[in-house]
């Protein structure tokens, strides 16, 4: 299963790559999305799936399923919610200013 | 003698403060008693009982820096050219620049370049000779770069900091790598080791790194084109730097090497290749000169390759005569630096097109000047010095030793280019006396009426034309008190040579013969071979190359650069990627790291397949979709697949976190892109479009093969057990990941929420500062 | 002491929350920012002192051992670093008033200022691979809220290339963590590096070390990786561009140093040597950016980059003297990397543009700021006796001892062209008639250069009392590659 899942993330990641390379400012950020999926999925499926119970804690059960990555991604969900949000806006305030979308008309050789 | 060096490193930086009364006193009679000091000092040094002296001071001893000075005889020669000329030039200057000028920072950058001068000739630790190295080069930048609204000025110092500190930069290499060789920093030390040094494989570079540092400052061919542009710089500038001083550091550093070098095969046919080519190409490119300080600078150049062709036979002749014309060469051409100047100063030109017929004017000067020229061009006169060195010279060129058959030609040939760079040394020596002070006065020519100049700017080309007369009348004096021990200092061991007027009819005599019955005949017709320059050099210049070349440095650099940083994200991306992708595989691959087998893996089970594909599914259709909404949409299906997914792999707070991230994410994505034009369908050529396809799908598999490999390469027990162990107990919480989070690892959440903290204030920033700065 | 090391960490953070509630009343927040910068500085230097005299300090977060809890190490190199980056930072703290306009400082400049301070001290503290990419999130949400301040139609666009390159390489760090708890199941640095020392099956993790490197080249601006770096950051205030000039790259190559010191020297043979080509490159090409443009503020952007080039030729040397030379050059280029921004935007607001070609003769209105200028250049071409000779020094000699001529030969050429590039400022812009429409606001380019003046002292200091700093150097060189100490401190073993 493992295997498959890195697949799924490395899909993901390639997916990803993909639309971070088109010109639209809505794709590239979907782009970034994609990979931080693929990233969290790779952490998951890195520390083995499925070698024991949740790790909540409950009498009797000795085997868990390692919970340190999960709280990494945890933190890692979070973190990329933030930089995403951030970035959404970002794109929305540069499409406003800038009046196009296009990431190749936003070349700029000029300075301010 | 470290109050020596620094004294006037100390006064420069005294000296801004000095120059705020320069309306009342001129900057210059406030510091002349510096330079009067040193000299005295080192004065008190000079006789025949002489024994060198040393001191050391500790400065960054765990790098074994130490500021330790060494005074020998070639040192002391420096010394006192270096004190003495300073001195002499700090007078002339009180009349040459006027209090309008910035006196502050003249007077600055010369005691800076004098402190940094003297510390290169008498440091014994390399590193420290490097610092004062570079010091005189940034000094002579900036007096040359003096008058610096004129476009020439900074047209020359830039010439001149790029030459010669790229000589620096070698030169310093060169130094390391002694310093590797020998283990030491310490010349002497290094010099004791000269045996390892010759056999050490490291040998040639170490030459061809010093020898770059070398001629670069003593504008040897063909990196000698610096200097006939920092003739820019004021005149006493170019009297003490140019000529007298800066420029026979590169001198300095081959003859305080040479006890290491000399006699070694190809250390002799570079030096004296470069060096008698340089004075002949140098003596040739004289005579061609219209501007009084161009003959002069051109002149420099080739009595510079004069001297480094001798040190270049390395004989003890040869050797002797060096250092003795490394004094004869200062007295004399600094008088007529100084000379020239006052034409300049008097008559406001310095073309010698339209000078002439200014001995009557200016008879003082004109006399000081035929000692000065006559010396030069080496008229057999006993009260000359310049004759005697010559003559000595013409002795070391006829050598009968040599290597290799380049070795032989080179032998064969250097005699023959001595003399004809002797001849037209003899032609504009000539040139630059009868042309300036005999022959048509043409007062209309001159933008003002020249007369003879005040008593005491006089008196420094005096004081030098004095040295002229003396070194020739009474040159054992000089011999026996400072010349040989200069000389033993450069053989190594002691070399008991006398100075005499008359040789006999030997051949260096026949040669000295030739020089002037061929340099009065090539003078007299000067006006019927002149046009030789156009075939050579014509426009076969270094000048060019050297322009060119900082040319191409910036358009080249400037295509290159914009040749890829074009402002295209899309470029960036996949030069980015191309990069990662290439050299983390070919590791990969040369590491083998590849590891594909299927071991230890959970069992695969048809939920989790079906969750599989649908995510993989939604994440290839974001591809290709077009509608805003629906690629949002989509994107979302991948984000819920994978909190299914969370919660299958038994994580069910990172289930419902992602579901709740998830959702918000998506709600934000529409509140932003609402108003965004929608998808429009990919237009792109279908070559770019294969590119993209490569990278992703390459990136996709290589982040494939390194994962499967790293997780077929479990090498230890996560230490996950401690926690699962413990979080109950220790952490008091029965869900583990909330433990972790909150207290094993707190500090990572803490400024996650920091990061949130930062996201949300910077999002409000840049929504509301719009409303009130407005677009720009 | 061992829990007052986690003060360069936390005193900024909750700094940034504390300023962040009176934005608008500036005089309060910047005299509480000055204050605090400056009580920071101290804290740093009582605390690097401690270190350099004492030993290194650990602290184990929540009182949980490494390798389960989160270390932070305040070893020498950490606290010089920390020590640096404060002093730069309160420099900076102190130009800003002048440099920004009342609207950007009023928009949460010092919040950021402080958030970023936090992250990059994290950075150099932490002892833990995953936290260490929390602290890299944490410094570049401050450096994304920092690049946007103002708003401006092409800084937007540029900080949106920005936060993307940013963001990508975040997330190839998060799958590169991914890989080594695959391999290790740890995340500890001084546990990586022990468990790394005792695996047999190597080539899989000098490949997933490779993938790590590149992810740190990101934020570092190595050859190939640099294109990022630029256009952002020559848009943002000139207080902004010297804080990320100063602090962010040297985070990268921070890391680069650490991971590459003290976990994966495994098999230095493939990836340091890796490092001394893309070294090379790095210098390069930077240079020849440098030199490729007439914008000022770009100028110095540029040059950025072959620095790294040197520090990065350190580590792929990996010997005493040179790891020492790139410890040197790392602490030396986060000052004057500082102290030439800060002079650029004081060029900048004196003569008017930022365009070489229509300034000249600058230095007859604004000598003070010409000379330190000059010497500032010096300092950055590594022309002894300052600070960037005792560096460039050491790298040369560990370059040469190493027999890589050709790394060295580069390493001169492009120090000679770093010097040209600088000099064309000077000789251009600096010297020349005095140009017209210069800046009579002397008052206000006045407070602009002493920011920098203050750190072209302590360059200036670093060189020629190179004795009072170099034996500290050595030690940490030392350190590095003796990598017993750091593991056995933390593990407490």
């Amino acid at each position: 299963m493992e295997i498959i899942m890195t697949v799924l993330a490395s899909i993901l990641f390639a997916t990803g790559i993909y639309n971070l390379l088109q010109k639209q400012l809505l794709r590239i950020v979907i782009g970034t999305v994609l990979v931080s999926h693929g990233a969290h999925l790779f952490l998951l499926t890195m520390s083995q799936l499925k070698r024991g119970a949740p790790p909540l804690v409950v009498d009797g059960v000795t085997q868990y399923t390692d919970p340190l990555p999960q709280a990494l991604i945890l933190t890692a969900i979070v973190i990329s919610f933030g930089v995403t949000s951030f970035l959404l806006v970002l794109a929305y305030r540069t499409y406003t200013l800038n009046k196009t979308d296009n990431m190749e008309e936003l070349r700029g050789s000029e300075h301010e | 003698m470290i109050y020596a060096v620094f004294a006037p490193l100390l006064f420069a930086v005294l000296i801004p403060f000095l120059s705020r009364w320069k309306d009342r006193v001129h900057t210059g009679w406030l510091i002349l008693p510096v330079p009067l000091a040193i000299f005295i000092y080192f004065l008190q040094f000079v006789g025949p009982n002489f024994e060198p002296q040393s001191m050391s001071v500790d400065w960054i001893p765990s790098l074994n820096i130490s500021l330790s000075f060494y005074l020998d005889g070639l040192s002391l020669l420096f010394s006192l050219l270096i004190s003495g000329i300073g001195m002499l030039v700090v007078l002339y200057s009180i009349y040459y620049l006027n209090h309008k000028e910035q006196l502050g920072h003249f007077y600055t950058y010369l005691y800076i370049f004098m402190s940094a001068m003297l510390g290169v000739v008498l440091s014994d630790n390399v590193y420290v000779l490097y610092t004062f190295w570079e010091m005189t080069s940034i000094s002579s930048f900036l007096l040359i770069g003096y008058w610096h609204y004129r476009e020439r000025s900074r047209y020359g110092a830039l010439k001149s900091m790029l030459i010669t500190v790229f000589g620096g930069f070698s030169l310093l290499g060169g130094l390391i790598l002694l310093n590797i060789v020998t283990g030491t920093t310490s010349i002497r030390e290094m010099v004791a080791q000269s045996e390892v040094i010759l056999d050490s494989p490291y040998f040639p570079l170490i030459l061809v790194f010093l020898l770059l540092g070398a001629f670069t400052k003593s504008a040897q061919f063909p990196f000698h084109i610096w200097l006939p542009d920092a003739m820019e710089a004021p005149t006493p500038v170019s009297a003490y730097l140019h000529s007298a001083t800066m420029v026979k550091a590169g001198i300095y550093l081959i003859a305080r090497f040479s006890p290491i070098f000399a006699g070694e095969p190809n250390f002799f046919v570079v030096v004296s290749l470069f060096g008698i080519v340089t004075l002949a190409w140098a003596s040739y490119m004289a005579v061609r000169q219209t501007d009084l300080k161009g003959i002069l600078a051109y002149s420099t150049i080739s009595q510079l390759g004069m001297i480094m062709a001798m040190l270049g036979f390395g004989t003890d002749v040869a050797l002797f005569a060096a250092v003795f014309h490394i004094l004869n060469h200062a007295t004399f051409k600094g008088s007529l630096f100084m000379i020239a100047g006052i034409v300049d100063h008097e008559t406001g030109t310095r073309d010698i097109r339209k000078l002439g017929g200014l001995f009557t004017l200016m008879p003082i000067s004109g006399t000081l000047a035929i000692f000065g020229t006559f010396s030069m061009a080496g008229v057999p006169l006993p009260f000359l010095n310049g004759f005697y060195s010559k003559e000595m010279f013409f002795e070391a060129t006829l050598l009968n030793q040599a290597a290799g058959p380049f070795g032989q030609f080179l032998v064969a040939a250097i005699p023959v280019l001595a003399v004809v760079g002797s001849i037209f040394t003899f032609v504009y020596s000539m040139y630059l006396f009868f042309g300036t002070f005999r022959g048509k006065y043409r007062e209309e020519e001159l933008p003002q009426k020249p007369h003879e100049a005040p008593k005491m700017m006089l008196l420094p080309p005096f004081l030098l034309v004095l040295g002229v007369i003396l070194i020739g009348l009474i040159p054992e004096v000089f011999n026996q008190s400072l010349i040989t021990h200069a000389a033993d200092a450069v053989f190594g061991e002691e070399i008991n040579k006398s100075i005499y007027f008359w040789h006999g009819l030997v051949p260096a005599f026949y040669m000295s013969l030739a020089v002037v019955v061929l340099g009065v005949a090539l003078y007299l017709t000067k006006h019927k071979w002149e046009g030789v320059y156009s075939i050579l050099p014509g426009k076969l210049s270094f000048n060019r190359i050297y322009d060119w070349l900082v040319e191409k440095i910036e358009s080249t650099s400037n295509r290159i650069t914009t040749s890829y940083m074009t402002g295209s994200l899309r470029l960036y991306m996949v030069l980015l990627l191309t990069a990662i992708f290439v050299i983390t595989s070919g590791v990969l691959v040369q590491t083998g790291g590849i590891n594909l087998e299927v071991t230890d893996v959970a069992p695969i089970t048809v939920t989790e397949v079906i969750v599989a594909l649908f995510i993989a599914f939604a994440a290839i259709a974001t591809i290709f979709t077009h509608n805003r909404i629906a690629v949002i949409l989509t994107v979302g299906v991948v984000g819920y697949g994978l909190s299914i997914l969370f919660v299958l792999y038994r994580a069910p707070d990172l289930a419902l976190t992602q579901l709740i991230v998830e959702t918000v994410t998506v709600a934000l994505f529409m509140l932003c892109f609402y108003h965004l034009p929608n998808l429009s369908k990919t237009k792109a050529p279908l070559f770019q479009k294969g590119i993209n396809v490569a990278i992703s799908v390459g990136f996709g598999l290589l982040m494939m093969v390194v994962g499967i490999s790293a997780y077929n390469s479990r090498a230890f027990d996560p230490i996950s057990d401690f926690f699962i162990e413990n979080s109950y107990p220790l952490g008091g919480g029965d869900n583990m990941v909330n433990v972790i989070l909150v207290d094993f690892r707190g500090i990572d959440t803490l400024f996650e929420v920091a990061v949130l903290f930062g996201a949300a204030l910077a999002v409000y920033a840049m929504i509301k500062l719009r409303r009130n700065k407005g677009a720009k | 002491m061992n829990n007052l090391i986690v003060l360069p960490i936390i005193l900024p953070l909750v700094a940034s929350v504390i300023v962040a509630f009176f934005p608008k009343k500036l005089n309060i927040a910047r005299k509480f920012s000055q204050i605090t910068s400056v009580l920071l500085t101290a804290v740093a230097a009582y605390l690097a002192w401690y270190v350099f005299t004492n030993e290194t300090v650990v602290m184990q977060s929540g009182g949980w051992d490494a390798p389960f809890g989160i270390s932070i190490v305040g070893d020498s190199l950490s606290m010089l670093l920390v020590l640096t980056s404060s002093i730069v930072g309160t420099a900076a703290i102190f130009y800003a008033p002048s440099a920004l306009e009342e609207q950007q400082e009023k928009f949460y400049f010092y919040t950021f200022y402080f958030l970023l301070i936090s992250g990059v001290s994290g950075a150099f503290m932490t002892g833990d691979l995953f936290n260490l990419f929390v602290f890299f999130e944490v410094l570049l949400m401050a450096s994304y809220g920092l690049i946007v301040l103002g708003n401006g139609k092409i800084q937007l666009r540029e900080s949106f290339k920005y936060v993307l390159f940013n963001l990508f390489s975040s997330m190839l760090f998060v799958t590169s963590v991914a890989f080594i708890y695959a391999i290790t199941g740890t995340v500890n640095l001084a546990h990586l590096a022990e468990r790394v020392g005792e695996i047999e099956e190597q080539g899989i993790l000098t490949t997933v070390a490779i993938v790590l490197f590149f992810v740190f080249a990101v934020k570092a601006a190595i050859f190939p990786l640099y294109y990022w770096l630029p256009n952002s950051y020559v848009v943002p205030n000139p207080v902004v561009s010297a804080l990320f000039g100063a602090l962010l790259t040297k985070v990268g190559i921070y890391s680069i140093l650490r991971v590459f010191t003290l976990i994966f020297v495994h098999d230095t043979g493939v990836t340091h040597q890796i490092f001394i080509w893309l070294a090379m490159l790095t210098m390069l090409f930077g240079v020849i950016g440098a030199l490729s443009t007439n914008n000022v503020k770009l100028i110095i952007t540029y040059n950025i980059i072959p620095a790294i080039g040197f520090m990065l030729m350190g580590v792929g040397l990996f010997t005493e003297t040179a790891i020492a030379g790139s410890v040197y050059y790392l602490m030396h280029d986060m000052v004057i990397k500082g102290a030439l921004f800060f002079f650029i935007g004081a060029l900048i607001v004196a003569a008017g543009t930022k365009d070489l070609t229509k300034m000249t003769g600058v230095i007859q209105k604004y000598p003070l700021l010409g000379w330190l200028f000059f010497i500032a250049s010096l300092v950055l071409a590594g022309v002894p006796p300052f600070s960037g000779f005792i560096g460039k020094l050491l790298l040369l000699q560990g370059g040469l001892d190493q027999e890589e001529f050709l790394l060295v030969i580069v390493a001169l050429v492009s120090s000679l062209l770093i010097l040209f590039s600088m000099m064309r400022i000077f000789i251009r812009g600096f010297w020349g008639e005095l140009m017209e429409g210069i800046s009579d606001n002397r008052k206000r380019v006045r407070n602009l250069t002493i920011p920098g003046l203050v750190l072209l002292s302590i360059s200036v200091y670093l060189g020629i009392a190179a004795e009072s700093v170099y034996p500290h150097i050595e030690a940490i060189a030392n350190m590095l590659l003796d990598r017993t100490e750091y593991i056995s401190t933390v593990l407490k073993e």
